[in-house]
This record gives structure tokens, sequence and C-alpha cells, in this order.
């Protein structure tokens, strides 16, 4: 039994929370001691369940008076180490504050607190004809909260926009202890637009307590493809096409051959076996324009050498298609013990250059490589195979992880879209940023988070001194 | 830019020919402790504050190189001091825009639209700058150059610079350097208009109008003199609470579509039907539609933001206060710009903002700012950037960080010091 370091600060947040809202026994905080990044682990000191901004502002204010370190948590779903407590102190988890407290349908907004699944907000909307458009892959687990704090995407963020495009507002807990409303329901407050800067801060310069969130009108109709292709190079270029078209598709998915084949072996959907890539392209909008488009896309598709192109005729056939693209992920278990999944970006005409090198920097490590990923934003999410038992294939993994990512950067992209810095990437701040954009940052941090009591060592190479050993990307969670 | 000098106090006008030469005058400018203005076109300089002391201006026009147009990739790469007409003409070349209306864009220049967080009719359905800005580059207080983004769509490395520059009014950095995400151009677009007579029936078509079929990228409505005879809606009724116009854009079936499906509802409203806005008329009045919050004339021009569904309650309002007023309402997205007619109100100018404008706003949920006008330079500063919230402080904390001297724009927001 290890002895709770801070045994007065568990008393005072148990008057706050009451008892059923605080863990302190190790047995307890081991749950909590990584997220979907699995490589680094570290208990919290204390994990604490508050249910309103009150608790919040006074969980973090104890926190502050026994200078203790502490930091926010949703679900935990999240891919860059986003919850890892470095240094211990009190993980503060907004689960309990799920409520959706506001719909209104004619002013496009919503207002619910931090801990409401994202996919309760959709099916709370169903039947409406609004929706809320940021849809990640993991919706069915994580938080609004956490969307907002890492700015997630999904498939449909290619024609809607990712999170920030669609938070209004947000109130927020400050790291003293304040709590501030930024934004709001209507548009265009006067000054900084604090809301928009708050999304994506991963958690480092603000607890998020209640969320606006834009709702999105349904389209009215939809028009799902599925084109095969014979080689990546044709398919890639059929992407640039369809984009150069000025065709804006709502969701433009890649699956390449590895997938493919992990997912007949799972789920038979009627894949054929010997294509080496498959696109999901779907467009959605007025009824009125969406059979031109269709037709427009498959003819730039088949002039791009698809061999076949397959089109959802039923509601049904639409959603066999995005069920095999949402289950790709879970199908990959079948190809090997580990995996682990890389979110760069390029531009869209680096695509195919991109995969030429993902296979060839995958070959030369002697590292199976499969890819699935949001292609019409040029999103990659290259998935390396490995067992993770075998110390020299880990090191082979991380070794193509970095080769990957740096190639990412070479083409003018970025080490992630979609799922953070974290802990994980941070190596990578000082390859994408000058010295100058970081100590930018770094004043960000210090104007929101002056102590760095906040989440300390995320992000930033420069927030926070006590040193965790960095490792690199290695995890079996994934898109 | 003898303009420039009765607008601004200045003592010296440096025109960087190179992002280096930006760097150096705002490194200068720290070690002196002299204010700067960064100006594009000079467009907007009377929104905001005035401002508070002397100093230099820094004039940005110079900085207008296309750094790359990867049109395929639908991003482009611009130095800031590119006017908005070129960034347009580049852009359409490739069959391509960026969907953020611009008032005066021969002058006004992107750094400029950027820090102003300019937009227009076309906000509710295509968004605003926040929304197209993925890279950013721009010399803070001390004059160090810094940037945040990249060139790619989908990005999430590092704080969002691009939303914390958007709207900044250049008062945390001289933005030098952007990159844009942009659009396609739609292969049609067309306006229609139909009249609004009396308030109720006016909340309720907007209410039919954000829950119909068909889907409008812009939902204005138009009231007062400055419509009345606009030469492009003469040919459509005007009632007596003005007219509604919608902007409609897509591909040919779709307009074709949303116009009839528009007429369908109204007639099964009972209401007038819609009259298309002729295309040969229809470019000069988008462009009146973009101009209005710009207009010199006027002896003030408010811009009041609230939830949407309040803009009716707003827009009486406005009438009660000056029954001349000419308005133009955002209405889908809850943005009202009014522009006082030249006869001044019976309270005087600065009472109509805690006797009428701050509280309907407040009730609204949102809050009014002054976008111009002559009288602008008597009002005190809550009239000018309105009440006060908590938020503030932490912008003010943002600011000390950037502008430790408070150098930049000095006096235009309000900053607590
Ligand atoms: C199978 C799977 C699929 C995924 N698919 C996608 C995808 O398609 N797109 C995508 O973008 N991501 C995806 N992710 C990553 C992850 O789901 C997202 O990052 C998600 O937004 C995290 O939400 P969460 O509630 O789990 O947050 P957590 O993991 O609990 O937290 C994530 C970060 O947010 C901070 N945080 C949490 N709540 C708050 C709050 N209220 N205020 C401030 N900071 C807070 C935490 O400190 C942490 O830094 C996927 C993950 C998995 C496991």
């Amino acid at each position: 039994m290890i002895a709770q370091r801070f045994p007065e600060l568990v008393r005072e947040l148990q008057r706050v929370v009451g008892h059923d809202g605080v863990l302190a026994a190790q047995s307890e905080l081991v749950v909590y001691e990584c997220d979907g990044y699995v490589i680094d682990k570290n208990s919290p000191d204390v994990v604490v369940f508050p249910r309103t901004t009150e608790h919040v502002a006074q969980i973090v204010r104890l926190c502050n008076e026994h200078d203790v370190p502490f930091l926010p948590r949703g679900a935990g779903t999240s891919l860059a180490g986003g919850c890892l407590p470095v240094g211990g102190g009190v993980m503060i988890v907004l689960t309990r504050m799920k409520e959706i407290l506001e719909i209104h349908l004619h002013d496009r907004y919503a207002v619910v607190q931090p801990g409401v699944v994202n996919i309760h907000l959709t099916q709370k909307l169903k039947g409406s004809g609004y929706h809320y458009a940021p849809d990640p892959s993991s919706q069915g687990a994580c938080t609004i909260g956490g969307n907002f704090a890492t700015n997630s995407g999904g498939p449909h963020t290619l024609k809607y926009g990712v999170t920030v495009n669609h938070v209004l507002g947000v109130e927020a807990v400050l790291a003293d202890g304040s709590v501030v409303q930024f934004g709001g329901p209507a548009e265009d407050y006067p000054g900084l637009d604090l809301p928009g800067v708050l999304v994506g801060s991963e958690g480092t310069l603000a607890i998020a307590t209640r969320l606006w969130v834009r709702l999105t009108r349904d389209p009215q109709g939809y028009r799902t493809l599925l084109a095969v292709f014979d080689s990546v190079d044709d398919a890639t270029n059929a992407i640039s096409e369809v984009i150069a078209a000025g065709i804006v598709p709502a969701a433009l998915e890649m699956m390449d051959q590895g997938i493919l084949v992990a997912l007949e072996e799972a789920f038979h959907f009627g894949f054929p076996l010997d294509a080496e890539a498959i696109l999901l392209i779907e467009v959605d909008g007025l009824e009125a324009g969406l059979d031109a488009q269709r037709d427009e896309i498959i003819e730039l598709c088949q002039r791009s050498g698809a061999r076949e192109v397959r089109r959802a005729e039923t509601a049904a056939e639409r959603q066999k298609l995005w069920k095999a693209r949402k289950q790709a992920f879970g199908a990959v278990g079948r190809l090997s013990p580990s995996y682990c999944t890389q979110d760069g970006v390029v531009p869209r005409t680096k695509l195919p250059h991109m995969l030429r090198r993902i296979a060839e920097i995958g070959s030369r490590h002697d590292v199976r490589v499969v890819n699935v990923f949001h292609a019409g934003d040029g999103n990659l999410h290259p998935i390396l195979l490995f067992d993770e038992r075998d110390q020299a294939q880990v090191r082979r993994v991380l070794e193509a992880s970095e080769e990957i990512l740096d190639e990412c950067i070479a083409c003018g992209g970025s080490v992630t879209g979609e799922h953070g810095i974290g802990v994980e990437k941070l190596d990578f701040m000082p390859r994408l940023f000058a010295a100058e954009d970081l100590a930018a940052m770094d004043r960000l941090r210090i104007a929101f988070n002056p102590d760095g009591r906040l989440s300390p060592h995320k992000m930033l190479p420069t927030a926070g001194a006590c040193s965790i050993e960095q490792s690199s990307p290695q995890r079996r969670a994934a898109l | 830019m003898m303009e420039l000098a009765a607008r601004l106090p200045l003592r010296d006008t440096i025109a960087p020919a190179q992002q280096g030469e930006l760097v150096v005058a705002v490194q200068r400018a720290f070690a002196e402790e002299t204010p700067v203005y960064p100006i594009g076109g000079g467009t907007s300089l009377d929104f905001g504050l005035p401002a508070a002391d002397e100093g230099i201006a820094l004039q940005l026009s110079g900085l207008d190189r296309v750094i790359d147009y990867p049109a395929r990739d639908m991003t482009i790469t611009v130095e800031a001091g590119m006017t908005m007409t070129r960034l347009a003409e580049t852009l359409a070349a490739e069959g391509q825009r960026l969907p953020v209306d611009v008032p005066d864009p021969d002058r006004a220049t992107l750094g400029g639209v950027i820090a102003t967080n300019t937009s227009g009719p076309r906000r509710y359905g295509q968004g605003t700058m926040r929304d197209y800005v993925i890279g950013i580059s721009a010399v803070d207080g001390r004059g160090v150059l810094f940037k945040g983004g990249g060139r790619v769509v989908k990005n999430v490395a590092g704080y969002d610079f691009c939303k914390l520059l958007t709207g900044s009014l250049g008062t945390l950095g001289i933005i030098s350097q952007v990159t844009l995400k942009v659009r396609p151009v739609p292969r049609a677009s067309r306006l229609l208009a139909t009249p609004v007579n009396g308030w109720n029936e006016g909340r309720q078509r907007l209410e039919a109008l954000a829950s119909g079929a068909a889907r409008p990228v812009a939902i204005e409505w138009l009231i007062g003199p400055a419509w009345s005879d606009d030469p492009a809606l003469v040919s459509a009724a005007e009632g007596t609470c003005g007219r509604l116009v919608v902007g409609l854009e897509g591909t040919v079936d779709e307009v074709d579509w949303m116009e009839q499906e528009l007429n369908r509802h109204w007639d099964e409203l009972g209401a007038a039907a819609w009259s298309t806005i002729v295309d040969d008329a229809a470019p000069a009045l988008w462009r009146r539609l973009t101009d209005f919050p710009a207009n010199p004339d006027a002896p003030l021009v408010v811009k009041a933001n609230v939830a949407p569904s309040y803009t009716t309650s707003y827009l009486q309002r406005l009438q009660i206060i000056d029954p001349d007023c000419s308005v133009q309402a955002h209405a889908g997205s809850g943005i009202i710009v009014c522009r006082f007619s030249p006869t001044p109100p019976a309270q005087g100018y600065e009472q109509i903002f805690p006797l009428g404008l701050v509280p309907e706003a407040t009730m609204g949920q949102g809050s009014v700012v002054v976008l111009g006008g002559r009288v602008t330079r008597e009002l005190p500063p809550p009239a000018i950037w309105g009440k006060p919230t908590t938020a503030w402080k932490w912008m003010t904390r943002v600011k000390q960080q950037f502008d430790p001297k408070n150098l930049l724009n000095r006096g235009r927001f309000v900053y607590e010091h």
C-alpha cells in the first residue's frame, strides 16, 4: 500500500464533492494512469469527480493552495497522452458533468456540460433536422469537453469543419480557479477570439465546464460511393482530381489493401481482396445537386483508372459502407498483436508521394504498415503493425514512425491533424516550429496558466521543468 | 497619405518592402518605446477607439507577394499587405475564391481584414475569416516574428495563433503572412427579394427561412432609406418593414431548385412571391450588401450581435431610436448593422447606448460596438466597445504577453491597464 501523498488535500476535496466523488487508493488510481496512449504511464495521486462548475473552481483553488499540479480528463480516449498526469497530482474527471443543458434549434446552438458523450448530443437531436457535425470515430465514448480540448475532427469534418468551427463559447475554470465565460450564443463578441484560442489547447489553458456548440442542419440527401483501384497511385490521383474539380465531398476516406484484407476476414463485407486501394466518397446536400456530383465523381475516378465504382443505393447500403470504415481499426487487431497509429498531414497533392514513402520506409525497417485515413484532408493514419513483446520490433516501429512524421514535415505538412501533441509528439514541436514560435506559445500559456500547475509538460517542450523520459509513439489504440 | 495623418497621430510612416524590414522597424520602435500603427488599406481606421499617443505608421501594402499557390490543394500563402481584389483575381484564375465579403476590396488588405475580422452577407452559409486562416505569421510588440498553424487544411500542432490574431485589431501582432484555405467558385449565384409587412411577419419569415428546405448562403433583412430606392431592388416591392433578400449559391440545378422551393414555401405561407434580382443587377447588389457598413457619411454606424432569433426585436428597437435609420441585418447570424440618419436622436448620441442599444443587445445575449461615423470621436469608450465582461481581463493578460510596452495600436481596444 502506497501512502497517500496529500492526505489533507484529499479530505478537503471530499468536503467539496463528497466521499463518492474522490478516489485516493492506489488500486483505484491505476485505471487513470494513462489514456489511449499507453507508453508513458503514471498514476495521479487523487482522482476527483466534480458535478458542478463551482466544484471544479473549488478543486482548482485547493490544488493551488497545496501547490499540487492538476489536469482535466474526459473519457480518456486521447491518443497522444493528453491525460497523463506528469508528476502526479489531482486528476479532475468531468464525466459526471454530463447534462445537455439547452437546445435552441432556431438559433442553431446547444449548451452542454463537458462530460456529454459526443454521440449523445447527436442522438438527442435525432429527428430534429439538426446534428452536431464533428464526428470523431471515437464518438461513442469521447466527451465534447475532450473534443474541445483536442479540436477533434472526423470523417465529415472535410466539408463541415473540425470542432473549433462549431464552438461558439465556453465557460471555463482557469488555472487560478476563476470562472469566466468566453463567447456565448451569439457570434462576433468584441475583443479577442478566446474561445477559438482555447479550443485545441489540450487542457493546458483552461478547464471547460460548459460549452455553447453550433448545431448544423441535416443534409437533404447523400450519395455514397466506393471506388476500387488497382494501384494506390491511381486512388490518390483520383482524390486530387475530385478536389481540383471544385467538388467538396462531405467525406473522402481511403483504405488500402492491408486494411481491406483484415476487414474481409473479420466482417465479410465483400471487398475485392486484390484491389490495392478503395476510396469511400460521400457527397451530401440538396437532392437537386447530388446526382450530378455523383456522376462527376464516378467519371473522375474512372478516368483515374478505377476498376469499379460501386454506389450505395439504399440507406442500408450506405450504413454498411460506413460501418466498414468505422470498424477498420477494430479489424487491425487480426493482423498483429500490437499496432501504432500515426496522425500526419500533408498537402493533398503530396498524398501519392507520401504513401509511396510510407511503404518504402516500412519495408526498409521491416515493419508492416496499413493505411486507413481521411484522404480528402490529407490527414494520414498509417498503422504500424508489430508485437510489443519483441523489443527489436518495437525499436523498428519507433524509428519508422519518426521517419514518417519527419517526411510529413518535409512535405510541408504537420505531425498531427486531430490527435494532438500531448506528451507523445513533444519532440516534434521544435521540428515544426522555430524557437520564436514556441516562445510565443509559451507566452500564451503564461497568460492563462502562469504557474504551470494546470496540466504540466504537455504540448510545449518548455511547459514545465520536471523531466519524464520522452518515449516515442507506440500504442494499440488507434484512429 | 494626408488623410492618414488626420486620422492617426503620426510622427512618421514606414513602408517595409520585405517582412525583414517590418521586423527591424518594430524592433526599433520597441527600443524607442514608440507606438506603432499598422496600416493596410486604411479602410477601417475609424473602427475602435482613437489612437492614444503619437507614433509611427507601418504601411503594409508593399508586402503583397504570392508566396505559394498550390491551387489543387485549395490553399494559398500570401503576404498580408495584398489587397482583397488582387487576392480575389489570383484565386479566380483557378476558379477559386475566399468566400468572405469585404468592403472596399481595392484598398482593403488581407492583414487588415483578418485583424478586424471583417465579414458580410455570406457569413451565414460560408463562415468568417476564422474558418479560412490556417497559417499565420506576425511580428509581436517586441519585434519578434512568430508563426502558428501551417500550410495544411487540418492541423492541431501547437496553440492556434490563427484564431488569436483574427479579430485582434492589430493589438497583439502585425500580421505579415497568411495561409488560407479556399473554396471553389460556385457555378451559379442568385439574389431574391420579398417584402416584409410588419415585425411579426418578419419574425415568422426568418424562422421559415432558417428551417426551410432551401439553404440560402445569405439571409439579409434590409430596412430604411438606404435601401428603399436601391436600383437592383426597385422591382421588388418594399414592405412596411423593408425587405428580405436571400443569396443562393451552388450548381445551376441547386439554385433553380431553391428558387422554386422558396416560392412554393412562400405561397404556402400566403406570402408575396420572391422577385429574382436580374443577373445584370445582382453583382452590384452583392457589392452594396457588402459595402453597407463602411459608409463614411453616416453620423454613426453600429453593429450589434445577438442570438439570431432576437434579430427582429433588435430591429424594432432601432426603429424607435431612429425611425429614419438604415439597417442591414445578417439575419441568419444575428448580426445587425445600423447607419443612423442625419437627424441626431433627441437624447443625444451618447445616451442612446445606455438607454437603448446596449440593454437591448444584452437582452439578446449579445453586445453592440461602434463601427464608425462622424460622431464616433465624441463617444466615451464604453459606447465604442460595449459593456466589459470578465473575459476582458484575460484579453489584457494576453496583450501584456505579446506587447508588453503596449505599442501596437495603443488605445484602440479597451484593455484594462
Ligand atoms: C478508437 C479511437 C478513435 C478515435 N478517432 C478519432 C477521430 O476520428 N478524430 C479525432 O480527432 N480523434 C479521434 N480519437 C482521439 C480522441 O478520441 C479524441 O482526441 C477525443 O476528443 C478525446 O476525448 P476524451 O473525452 O476522451 O478526452 P480525454 O482523452 O479524456 O482528454 C483529451 C485531452 O483533453 C483534455 N480535456 C478533457 N476534458 C477537458 C475539459 N473539459 N476541459 C479542458 N480540457 C479537457 C485532457 O486534459 C486531455 O489533454 C480517437 C481515439 C480512439 C481511441
